[in-house]
């Protein structure tokens, strides 16, 4: 176009009447207008309803005018101490102070997997194994959290290459926790390829929660996570998974509580064996299964080429996974998509999983911490990997050096509360999806070198907002309701697994 | 209360697309709120041609046709309606917000009915701002047009 043209649009300004409503956001979704305010609440109106909505003219006698009163969108008959009082039940996890304690025992690792966002170092290297002087340091300063659940999450590297740390951890911790009488739970996340029954038999009696990675089928499982050419990674998941869950079994635990979860990494080579990957968490009895992206830290950076797909992809693989879980469901089986999990749970009940990556503010510092090998603090565990790639930016203190005010008072810690408080954040702040969703500071850094980002071209803000229409939008189109009723089965969470990696 | 109907007239001219917003109809903020949403796809321009007008340039940044400038102009002004409505909304419900959220992590009571809370809304309206503390670059008395 070599001159300049003018044009003239018509646009239409709606009417709003100010004094008739409550603060609420709102944005088209399946078709509609969805609206959704501080409390979690929502609701689908369709354009004349909303136009009714803004004019003041959804009143007694409207279609819509009991549920938008009982959901806190209109003034008439706002009962603000119980609009209060289910916003503090959304945000109960403000203020409480990290759950979430992961401690990395070593960074050794017998695998070397293309995604490793852990910054694993090899077999030999003994001197990146936790001390038990540490370990002890670490458990006095996790146990100063006010938080009334603490979490031990153990990783590595493989974090059963160092048990004696381990097992101390569990032991010392508990010892500790007959004065402080916190909810403790201890969780581990191992690749299964170091565990023998002794080990196997002291998590089962010590009620150490297992998590394992399992990427789907033995092709796809091998191909990501490179072993010693002569072992079979995949054949060694799954004879443990196999183990820990007969003898939970022959020890008369509950299986609803007690078995093997499982988390798998999506690669591009996942999207060839997608329906698969669900078949198999099915055939393995698992009740989740997080359809987790890759993440940009670590040997992820180092292999994208190879392993690493755009946004759009991912989601593409993801809605026809979920579509297929929701089949599955719909015939009887039960299995849950885990981040599909925890966005329902914000939906549908009155409750907020406190799940540290999609929250605000984020857990960063203020829900978890993880410890290194050496004791230094970290505000997250993707903060401890950027330190391992050159960048100490996230580290907040060390166990037994810095005070428990000090680290968690740290500028930084502040810094990623600040740039994850949707409340305050361009675009977040005005979009239907804030009530359910969260911002991770440490993938806006790593993606733009911006701890606050810019929402139209952050990656994660396209996969939460996509995984959030794709939930409403099916809700949207459930005339007989049985796939709500599949989603609030979704809610029901295991009180064992709360803030955990495995936990949905 | 009707709706009412607005022209929006725009330039198109090879690879940009540019217009003025009159702050008379839509908020400064309003308007930086339908910017931030184009950053993605072009880069944003702001300037002060006139007081109380923002221009905007939208350049795209990547080769583009007349059609499509055209649907970004179309989707821009769509964005801006939306945009100052949600800034009304805010605006309008500022201190019931204040309220149920200084109540739901405090647990403190501060005024106890609409009224009470109206009133204190349009308190807020009238107080004056001698320092002009938190009036932005683009309203301050010494502004200049410049580019954003």
């Amino acid at each position: 176009m070599s001159t300049t043209q003018t044009r003239t649009l018509s646009v239409v300004r709606l009417p709003l009447v100010e004094d008739k409503l409550n603060f609420f956001r709102y944005g088209d979704v399946a078709g509609k207008k969805l609206v959704t305010n501080d409390t979690g609440a929502w609701h689908f109106l369709d354009e004349a309803s909303f136009r009714d909505l803004l004019a003041g003219r959804v009143e007694p006698g409207h279609a819509h005018y009991e549920a938008l009163a009982e959901k806190g969108f209109l003034r008439s008959g706002l009962d603000l101490g119980r609009f209060a009082e289910k916003m503090a039940r959304k945000k109960r996890f403000v203020g409480q102070g990290p759950h979430l304690h992961i401690v990395i025992t070593t960074l050794r690792c017998n695998q070397s997997c293309k995604y490793c966002h852990a910054s694993r170092t090899n077999m030999d290297r003994v001197d990146t194994d936790m001390s038990l002087e540490t370990a002890k340091k670490v458990v006095d300063h996790a146990m100063q959290s006010p938080s009334p659940y603490i979490n031990f999450e153990f990783q590595g590297g493989e974090p059963t290459v160092n048990m004696p740390v381990l097992k101390f951890i569990v032991e010392y911790s508990r010892e500790k926790n007959r004065y402080e009488n916190k909810q403790l739970e201890h969780s581990l996340v191992t690749n299964m390829t170091y565990m023998t029954e002794e080990n196997a038999e002291w998590l089962i009696d010590n009620e150490v929660l297992v998590c394992t990675s399992l990427d789907g089928p033995e092709e796809l499982h091998n191909y990501n996570r490179t072993w010693s050419k002569e072992k079979n990674a995949y054949a060694d998941v799954r004879r443990w998974i196999d183990y820990f869950n007969r003898r939970y079994v022959e020890k008369g635990r509950d299986p609803q509580l007690w078995h093997v979860d499982a988390l798998m990494t999506t690669s591009r080579k996942t999207f060839d064996h997608w329906k698969q990957v669900v078949d198999l968490y099915v055939e393995l009895g698992m009740h989740t299964i997080f359809l987790r992206p890759l993440n940009p830290y670590g040997f992820a950076l180092d292999t994208w080429k190879r392993i690493g797909y755009t946004t759009d992809e991912y989601l593409g693989f993801y809605r026809q996974a979920l579509d297929y879980i929701l089949e599955l469901n719909r015939a009887g089986t039960e299995i849950v998509e885990g981040t599909a999990a925890v966005f329902l749970m914000k939906m549908l009940t009155g409750d907020d999983p406190n799940f540290v990556d999609i929250r605000s503010p984020c857990g960063a510092g203020t829900g978890q911490v993880a410890y290194n090998y050496d004791g230094k603090i970290f505000t997250c565990d993707e903060a401890r990997m950027t330190a391992a790639m050159g960048n100490d930016m996230f580290e907040i203190g060390e166990a037994g050096v810095t005070s428990y005010e000090a680290a968690y008072g740290h500028p930084t810690v502040k810094a990623m509360a600040v740039a994850s408080l949707q409340d305050s954040l361009p675009h977040c702040e005005t979009c239907w999806n804030k009530p359910f969703c969260g911002v991770c500071p440490m993938h806006n850094y790593m993606t733009s070198g911006d701890l606050f980002g810019q929402r139209p071209n952050s990656p994660k803000c396209k996969e939460h907002y996509t995984i959030a229409s794709l939930l409403f939008e099916r809700l949207a189109d459930d005339p007989d309701g049985k796939l709500e009723q599949i989603f609030r089965r979704w809610t029901l969470t295991r009180p064992r697994e709360q803030g955990s990696s495995c936990a949905v | 209360m009707s709706e009412e109907t607005a022209d929006f007239t725009f330039e198109l001219s090879e690879r940009e697309l540019s217009f003025d917003v009159d702050e008379e109809l839509y908020a400064l903020d309003a308007i930086y709120g339908a910017a931030y949403l184009f950053v993605d796809r072009a880069y944003v321009f702001l300037a002060r041609p006139a007081e109380r007008k923002v221009r905007v340039r939208l350049r795209s940044k990547e080769a583009t046709t007349p059609e499509a400038l055209e649907a970004l102009a179309g989707e821009f002004a769509n964005e801006l309606l939306n945009s100052q409505l949600r800034v009304r909304i805010g605006r309008s419900t500022a201190a019931l917000r204040e309220q149920y959220m200084s109540r739901a992590f405090f647990g403190q009571q501060q005024s106890s009915t609409i009224a009470e809370l109206l009133a204190e809304l349009d308190a807020e309206e009238m107080a004056e701002e001698p320092l002009e503390v938190p009036v932005p670059w683009a309203k301050g008395s010494g502004a200049e047009a410049s580019d954003g």
